[in-house]
């Protein structure tokens, strides 16, 4: 079992304070879900954890079993156990969707026993099967002009080959129609299991539906405002965020209400 | 022996030795005359003058010892020619070229036994033997080199790949030349790779004429790994005659300075030259590439792509020249030239010049000197790349759309694996 905590964390971007001291503990075999209004800070949180360059933690930690990972390099804390299915891939023209995937997964192996192609290309077929995904997607370049769809469902193939202890899906759902939500939600069920954690962040309850999260929590505002199990989703999806920040008594401003 | 080469004593001895007919002897003491005269070839933003660039060792003989040559790797190939210094140490699959009347053969063999034909073309149509310093100093200490002659109509189905070989074991300076002449209607395939044994500091004086004949079509590719302490003169030039086509592959890929001038006439109408050149420069190397295009003839093609990469404290320079002159009506002359750099203290420039002296033609440019995409590093490294293998595939995206224009995929491979090992060793001195 392996625990990723994150205490007191708070982070800026270009001189913008947004997370103001988040707390959070997981255990590989959970699911814990981020829900929250836009602008709260949810995507913050992810790419602080993972590492992209323009975040700045201004304080607190993040603990891979108990080991500050916040000074290590991106490429060093996601062979460490981490992963991030983006928002917004990157594309990169020129490497082949497989080659990169075999790339990512020898980089987990000792110089001297890499992946064998043939093991590879078996365990990818299986994969890409898995996630309804054509075999065209695994020589064509790296998120090079795949649709929006096309973009989550590689990220979660990316995952799945991977097999990364903590896996966070940053808005995995968002532009994807009820068919490709159920693939990715295949995707991520068949992960689940003691090896594996997820966070899983989203506006909306629907994707909880198919992937069934063990703790639910609240951002609002920079912080967590609160904790509880899957009915606290669907509580959120019927009666909006407005009213549990009322009923919490916070003072803010929630970016897309009426002003 | 003609009177006046008893005034050249290092001549003499030289060309009695291997035996060089005596126009061509001549020539070496025309070219001598004229040196004093000549200046350095000048090229926008590339500052050269002051490297040992100039050749002033005495013409002498080099005996190589071909044992050298076993730390090296040669790809396969039908047709094969392999050089080691001033000699040619072997020679695969050309007797079933000589049998359709094509000439492949070292230059000492050409001059004794195709003379009338290298001293037509000599530089006389490409290059010029009193254009500037280095062509002058080129022709009065030519050592080796390599002659080939492809008949009218002849198509070549296999490319001829040649490996020119420096000897810098010794201090002897490297001064080679190639003649490329595709007859009317002909097709060649030809795949050049320069490289250097031995680290001694020399001066490499190389140039390249390709001579294509109206309706003939020359795909020319190169792989050029010169190494760190030859500062080099490379001159590439093709003369194309009505409807001929060349296309140029080039990888620049050497560790030492170097200046490389390429360049197309466009004479006949209807003429098309391609240039793709890949460029990398890494520790603290200066490259300065100046490619040309100059359409003479009507509806003649000038294309120059070039893409390099810079790391550490190294310089690269990709000046690209399309020039229309009078009377190339319906000419198109399109250059893009961009460079990616990997290191704050690297140089990078990017020169787009379009002089055009006619209308109704059409031309275009871009170019741009820019730093690695930051977000793309960071995706490639948050599936746990290291940096530096992230770096490599981002360059080689980067490389990627010349890369995928080279006609050959044979050459796109082999220049694939030269520029990873030209970014690994670079890498090291980041």
């Amino acid at each position: 079992m392996t625990t990723l905590e994150v205490k007191n964390l708070h982070v800026s971007i270009d001189g913008k304070n947004i997370l103001k001291g988040v707390n959070l503990k997981m255990k590989t075999g959970e699911i814990h879900a981020i829900m929250g209004p836009n602008g709260t800070g949810k995507s913050t949180l992810s790419e602080a954890i993972m590492g992209h360059p323009a975040y700045q933690v201004t304080d607190g930690e993040v603990l891979l079993d108990g080991v500050n990972i916040l000074d290590k390099p991106v490429d060093e804390r996601a062979r460490a156990g981490l992963f991030l299915a983006m928002q917004y891939p990157a594309e990169i023209p020129g490497v082949t969707n497989a080659e990169f995937i075999r790339g990512a997964i020898n980089a987990r192996r000792p110089d001297d026993d890499p992946l064998s192609v043939r093991a590879f290309l078996k365990k990818l077929d299986e994969t890409m099967a898995v996630l309804d995904m054509t075999d065209e997607m695994a020589e064509r370049y790296l998120n090079e002009g795949f649709s929006g769809g096309e973009k989550k469902r590689n990220e979660i193939l990316q995952m799945m080959m991977i097999k990364p202890k903590f896996a966070i899906l940053d808005e995995i759902d968002s532009g994807l129609d009820i068919d490709a939500l159920k693939v990715v939600s295949r995707g991520v069920n068949k992960m689940r299991g003691s090896e594996f954690g997820s966070l899983i962040i989203t506006h909306y309850q629907r994707l909880l539906n198919y992937i069934v999260p063990d703790v639910v929590h609240v951002m609002m505002g920079g912080r967590i405002v609160k904790q509880g199990g899957p009915e606290l989703a669907e509580r959120l999806e019927n009666e909006g965020y407005a009213r549990l920040r009322d009923e919490l008594g916070l003072k803010i401003k929630l970016v897309d209400e009426e002003a | 022996m003609t009177v006046e080469a008893e005034s050249y004593p290092e001549i003499k001895d030289y060309t009695k030795a291997v035996d060089e007919p005596e126009w061509f002897t001549a020539l070496r003491i025309k070219a001598l005359k004229a040196i004093p005269q000549l200046k350095l070839p000048s090229f926008e933003k590339i500052k050269y003058q002051r490297w040992p660039i100039q050749l002033k060792r005495p013409l002498k003989q080099q005996f190589s010892k071909p044992e050298l040559l076993a730390e090296l790797s040669f790809e396969r190939a039908q047709h094969l020619i392999v050089q080691l210094g001033q000699q040619l140490v072997s020679a695969e699959g050309i007797s079933e070229l000589e049998e359709k009347g094509v000439i492949v053969c070292d230059w000492q063999t050409a001059l004794r036994r195709h003379s009338d034909l290298v001293k037509k073309y000599f530089m006389k149509r490409a290059v010029k033997l009193d254009e500037d310093l280095l062509t002058a100093q080129h022709v009065a200490y030519l050592t080796s080199g390599l002659f080939i002659y492809v008949p009218k109509n002849t198509v070549l189905t296999e490319p001829l790949t040649t490996y020119f070989v420096q000897d810098a074991t010794e201090k002897f300076d490297y001064v080679h030349h190639v003649t490329i002449i595709a007859q009317e209607g002909s097709e060649l395939s030809y795949l050049e790779n320069l490289t250097t044994i031995g680290q001694e500091k020399t001066t490499a004086n190389i140039i390249v004429e390709v001579i294509a004949e109206d309706n003939s079509h020359v795909k020319f590719a190169s792989v050029d790994r010169l190494g760190s302490n030859t500062t080099t003169y490379l001159n590439r030039r093709g003369h194309l005659g009505k409807n001929a086509k060349i296309d140029w592959s080039m990888g620049m890929m050497n560790d030492g300075n170097i200046v490389g001038d390429f360049d197309s006439d466009l004479t006949g109408d209807g003429a098309h030259s391609e240039v793709k050149i890949v460029a990398i420069s890494t520790g603290k190397q200066v490259q300065g590439i100046d490619t040309r295009v100059t359409n003479i003839g009507r509806h003649t093609i000038g294309h120059i792509l070039q893409h390099g990469v810079i790391l550490s404290r190294s310089t690269l320079t990709f000046n690209g020249i399309g020039h229309i002159l009078k009377g190339a009506k319906g000419a198109d002359a399109q250059q893009e030239s961009r460079v990616l750099m990997l290191s704050t203290k690297a140089k990078g420039d990017a020169n787009p010049i379009l002089l055009i002296d006619d209308n109704y033609v059409t031309a275009g440019h871009a170019a741009s000197v820019g730093r690695v995409n930051q977000e793309q590093l960071y995706y490639l490294m948050s599936r746990g790349l290291p940096k530096k293998i992230a770096e490599r595939l981002v360059i080689r995206g980067f490389l990627g759309p010349v890369l995928a224009e080279i006609p050959s995929q044979l050459i796109r491979k082999q220049l694939m694996v030269t520029i990873e090992r030209k970014l690994v060793d670079g890498q090291k001195d980041e």
